[in-house]
């Protein structure tokens, strides 16, 4: 480390003194003359001026901290920022090939404007920015005078904070589609519900010794919160520390050599085999009773109607448990009650178990047989991770961490993108309440979810849901996904649908869509159902760097987006123990025309004519950024740009400097995160004051109303108090349907925009199909060699092709057939031309094949054939 | 002088592939041609299947195979263990190529700064970037380095050369880390001098078993890899689009 210390120390002094971007800084040398190649040409007899700048990545999830290494003003490379915790001076493949992102000839340089009809290759004319944003705000306009709904707007992944999203959908009054029901919502709406938290599972890295890594994140895309590069990071560490890993996935390439154990699970099944743990765990005894008691609703008394037994006190009704100390009920929570979790008791008459009880009784259905015939794996491993389980939990310890004695229970699961899959929902809250069951929730080295422990308000809206008949596009609040995760196919669906009021309950079709960021004809599914849908609108607008696939054939107006080239923020730059904060500050102007997102936000609200005044984008911003008083952006005038937006934003939170401080120092480190925010048991209440939910109350009552509603069993059959299992929709497709398909994410590639990245297309040229070499040979398939795929929706029948070259892995089941998720993505780029198709053309939305959270599932029965 | 060396802790590393990138941006290597490459590797069969990665840049070997045949004096082992290959000098002859068996070098069969992943002539962006090919193109490789003041660093300069990975030179001279190991998201590979007990990789090494690449063929190699050494059935699998 001799020499990055020396540099690290270089760059340390220069932050100091604050010079980063100043002409004499440390960064800025005199290099000796260029030597010109072959004839000396006097053009290149130069001396460049080498400046080394701050910025943060663009291309990740994460926003690393970078620095930009610019001669003459040309930005030649990225390199970790070293003060950055997150990256801490390194970058993944992605932030490395940026660079050739950057100054990619094949960027949007000007607005544009279709020319031809939609649904094909677009043809496009360039237009000045004055008459495309004249045409997006009258269309805008337009439809928001006859009804606001008319308006959608989207966005994939929010790079850095929402604000200036949020603002334009409050200032609009536009109504927002995200992204997560194709990323992991599921587990997002499960651990809301079950413990308030708004994220999913993470480890305690630091302290965590047993690690249930399930699904395909471990070394290749990371955690929900630590993503990727942070994530390896600990991991390592952890490994050297002595960390036990068991992968549980159909293939074992994701964990590779920092598996212990490999869990060969069949696709799909992963909530039999949590149900099987809850069963074994809690036959072990290995059970965190006091947490349970004081903590979960596992002592609530349940009556046979399935509600909770409560007594009656005014307007407040008061959950009962049983008191063991008075054999009598009592009030949840009171001080020195003595709460059963077992038994079945009797009052007024009414017979009632605790939660746990009946949990209890509802999972010793669940052998290790049984699961391990359901998910296609060895009783043996089932049993083992039990043992292990058991064995790391530490049931009763504490571990003092910063001076705080904490509850130990070092054992944990990771679960990210696993959780979008048909019983998604049930399956995250079967994995919360496998580590419920231990204590392990919030505990040190146990399961993390948030960076600090804060809860949602969905904690409370997801338990109080009013089901209504006139739901909006994407069905919120609907009978048919009272949990709604917001997701475009199925708004795809229901705009497509000629009688989408008799269908679904709504009565208007949207006609305006801005799509930001986000290209859902290749990263969202089903393909076929996002391209009908989207031929509705009448009007599209996409802000983008790049031509998308989704822009080439439905964009009526194309704006240029900057890639890093803007400010944004701001971003977190914790790695979850230290904290930190950064903001992205440009290397450089924005190249050709393009445009700095929050500016074309600032540009066409001025046309809009929504940007001044109260409730206007302005005053939007100042609430979402928590702007104090004296800071405030002016909301009677158009601000000067991007900078005094963040400038004004900085002051108000004590940067002195204001935005400048960003400019030179990149990152405020904040020191370490205190284990009051961190932990659970001891945030201030503990858990936030949420009584964690092992017992579904409500998600039952959800299932009544749906039945009263009249609805398909298929939309309520998974709205059940305690996870539940049943046989997969795609099960019922036909028998010579013999394999299940997967997608998953590779470490070179962003979900959408990177596979025309040359330097990274280069590393995985094509798309592929992985297929285990004796199965494939049974068909009489070779490797590399090119195969119809088919997919098959066994509730509809339909069937979907696309044709891919088979690529040899004995890391991978049998059954399984694994496609990346990327490729496809940018329309008519010379580096991803000819790259393949993505396998989003072969899954289906709809019943079967979305949760009952309206969550994607990434599964899907095929078959393969001869090409 | 130091002694330049590399240690190579397989046991961190996740096979990301990011050090391939970071040599190709710092040296401007021409498509297909990885200084650095990792090997991703796989052994066994289902269920008891195996995945392993191998980072593999020159080993800068000090009795180095390559040296020993280059009929000019291209290539040569500098003071401070770099083997480098002065491209002013290459006749491209490619003995170089066939006595090293760790298959490090690559050779300049057209215009390098035809193979640079996109148009870089294209009329918007050629005055941006100063008509620089590719708009990466690092100025540092055009210097000269070493006491012996000779044309060793990059890629990227002429048709009919030989080339391969140099340590960075261009950054080794100027106090900084090799770009692979800069960029290592899990500080698998580490770089310094070995005659210095203090220094990263020979921290790294004390700390842990290690092996050298083809030890038998007494090249003597500067790269020490650390942790679990990969087996000989290993078959390699997600092959990028390497040289033919």
């Amino acid at each position: 480390m001799v020499l990055k210390v020396t540099r690290r120390d270089v760059i340390k002094v220069g932050a100091a003194a604050g010079v980063l971007t100043a002409a004499s800084s440390l960064f800025v040398g005199r290099m000796n003359t260029i030597r010109a190649v072959g004839a000396p040409k006097p053009d290149l007899q130069l001396t460049p001026v080498e400046e080394w700048v701050p910025t943060t990545c663009w291309i990740g999830k994460q926003d690393c901290g970078m620095l930009a290494r610019k001669i003459d003003g040309r930005v030649v490379k990225f390199e970790g920022h070293p003060a950055n915790p997150r990256n801490q001076g390194t970058l993944c493949p992605k932030g490395q090939g940026q660079i050739a992102a950057l100054y990619d000839p094949n960027r949007v340089k000007t607005p544009l404007i279709r020319t031809n009809a939609k649904g094909v290759q677009g043809d496009f004319r360039s237009a000045t920015w004055d008459e495309a944003l004249g045409l997006v705000a009258d269309r805008m306009n337009e439809v928001r005078k006859r009804d606001p709904r008319l308006l959608i707007w989207q966005k994939g992944r929010s790079k850095a904070k929402a604000f200036y999203d949020t603002a334009f959908v409050n200032a609009s009054g536009a109504t927002k589609l995200h992204h997560g029901a194709f990323c992991s919502d599921a587990g997002y709406r499960a651990l809301e519900y079950t413990v308030g938290t708004h994220a999913v599972m993470n480890p305690d890295f630091k302290h965590t010794n047993y690690l249930l890594a399930w699904g395909w994140n471990i070394t290749n895309a990371g955690g929900n919160k630590t993503c990727w590069l942070t994530w390896n990071q600990q991991l390592g560490e952890a490994k050297e520390r002595g960390i036990k890993v068991v992968a549980i996935d159909p293939r074992a390439r994701p964990a590779g050599p920092f598996a212990d154990e490999w869990v060969p699970i069949k696709p799909g099944t992963d909530l039999a085999l949590a149900l099987a743990l809850c069963n074994l765990v809690i036959k072990s005894g290995t059970i965190d009773e006091p947490y349970l008691k004081e903590f979960t609703n596992s002592a609530y008394l349940v009556k046979e109607d399935g509600t909770f037994l409560r007594k009656r006190e005014g307007d407040d009704a008061k959950e009962q448990v049983w008191d063991e100390a008075s054999t009598g009920p009592m009030d949840f929570g009171k001080i020195g009650n003595q709460p059963a979790l077992t038994g079945e008791y009797t009052v007024d008459g009414e017979k009632v178990k605790p939660a746990y009880q009946m949990f209890k009784d509802h999972v010793a259905q669940y052998t290790a047989e049984w699961a391990a015939d359901k998910c296609g794996i060895n009783v043996k491993q089932i049993l083992q991770i039990a043992k292990d389980l058991a064995d790391n939990a530490n049931i009763g310890a504490t571990h003092i961490v910063d001076g705080v004695e904490i509850p130990y229970r070092p054992v944990a699961i990771m679960t990210y993108h696993i959780s979008q899959t048909e019983l998604g929902f049930q399956q995250v809250r079967a994995q919360t309440m496998l580590m419920m069951l231990m204590g392990a929730m919030g505990a040190v080295g146990g399961t993390m979810s948030d960076f600090t422990w804060k809860i949602h308000k969905n904690f409370e809206g997801l338990d109080n849901i009013k089901i209504t008949d006139e739901p909006n596009v994407y069905l919120k609040n609907s009978k048919f996904y009272p949990i709604n995760s917001n997701n475009s196919s199925v708004v795809a669906q229901v705009m497509s649908d000629p009688d989408s009021k008799a269908n679904y309950g709504v009565d208007y079709t949207p006609e305006v869509c801005i799509i930001h960021m986000a290209n859902p004809m290749t990263s969202f599914l089903s393909q076929k159902d996002i391209y009908d849908g989207y031929m509705k609108y009448k009007f599209v607008a996409v802000i983008d760097p790049w031509l998308s696939h989704t822009a080439d054939l439905f964009a009526d107006v194309v704006l240029p987006a900057a890639t890093l080239e803007k400010y944004e923020g701001p971003v977190s730059a914790t790695d979850q123990y230290i904290g930190a904060q950064t903001l992205r500050v440009p290397p450089m102007d924005p190249l050709f025309e393009s445009r700095g997102d929050i500016q074309i936000y600032l540009d066409l609200c001025e046309r809009a004519g929504i940007l001044l005044g109260e409730g206007g984008y302005l005053d939007e911003i100042n609430k979402k950024l928590k702007i104090d008083d004296e800071n405030k952006i002016p909301i009677d005038r158009k601000p000067s740009g991007e900078r005094e937006l963040f400038d004004r934003w900085a002051k108000s939170e004590g940067y002195e400097k204001g935005v400048e401080f960003f400019e030179t120092e990149s990152v405020n480190v904040t020191g370490p995160v205190s284990p009051t925010k961190r932990y659970g048991y001891v945030t201030e209440p503990p858990f936030g004051g949420a009584i964690h939910r092992l017992y579904g109350e409500s998600l039952m009552g959800y299932q009544e109303q749906m039945k009263a509603l009249d609805v398909e069993k298929i939309y309520y059959q998974d709205y059940t108090a305690f996870p539940t299992w049943r046989d997969l929709t795609m099960e019922k497709s036909p028998a010579e349907y013999d394999m299940t398909l997967i997608s998953y994410h590779m470490i070179e590639f962003k979900q959408s925009r990177t596979s025309m990245v040359g330097v990274l297309a280069e590393l995985a040229p094509k798309q592929r199909a992985d297929i285990n070499p004796a199965k494939a040979k049974e068909m009489g398939f070779e490797n590399g060699e090119e195969v119809i795929v088919e997919s098959h929706n066994s509730v509809t029948g339909e069937t979907r092709r696309i044709t891919v070259p088979l690529h040899f892995t004995e890391a991978l089941r049998p059954d399984t057939l694994a496609i990346p998720h990327h490729y496809g993505e940018i329309a008519r780029h010379p580096n991803s031309t000819g790259q393949g198709a993505t396998p989003n053309a072969l899954f289906f939305t709809g019943k079967g094949y979305t949760a009952n959270t309206a969550d994607q599932s990434f599964h899907v029965k095929v078959r393969l054939l001869k090409a | 002088m130091p002694k330049y060396g590399m240690t190579i802790d397989l046991d961190r590393c996740t096979g990301c592939r990011a050090c391939m990138v970071a040599c190709k941006i710092e040296n401007n290597t021409s498509q297909t041609a990885f200084w650095m490459y990792v090997f991703r590797l796989e052994e066994g069969t289902f269920p008891d299947a195996k995945v392993s990665f191998l980072p593999r840049p020159c080993q800068h070997c000090d009795n180095a195979p390559c040296v020993k045949v280059c009929p000019v004096g291209a290539r040569y082992k500098r003071e401070d263990g770099i083997v480098a290959t002065d491209w002013d000098r290459c006749i491209g002859c490619r003995y170089c190529e066939v006595a090293c068996p760790y298959g490090v070098n690559y050779f300049n069969y057209k215009d390098p700064k035809k193979s640079q992943y996109l148009d870089w002539e294209d009329p918007d962006v050629k005055p941006v970037i100063a008509g620089a090919v590719p708009s990466w193109a690092n100025p540092s490789l055009n210097e000269k380095y070493g006491s012996e003041n000779r044309s060793i660093a990059g890629s990227n300069h002429i048709k009919g050369v030989m080339e391969k990975c140099t340590f960075c030179v261009q950054r080794v001279e100027k106090d900084m880390l090799p770009a692979c190991v800069d960029t290592c998201p899990t500080h698998a590979i580490q770089f310094g001098d070995l005659d210095d007990p203090d220094s990263a990789p020979s921290v790294a090494a004390r700390a842990k078993k290690g092996f050298k690449l083809l030890e038998e063929r007494n090249t003597q190699p500067s790269v020490t890899y650390l942790g679990s050494p990969f087996s000989s059935g290993a078959r390699e699998i997600e092959r990028p689009s390497v040289k033919e």
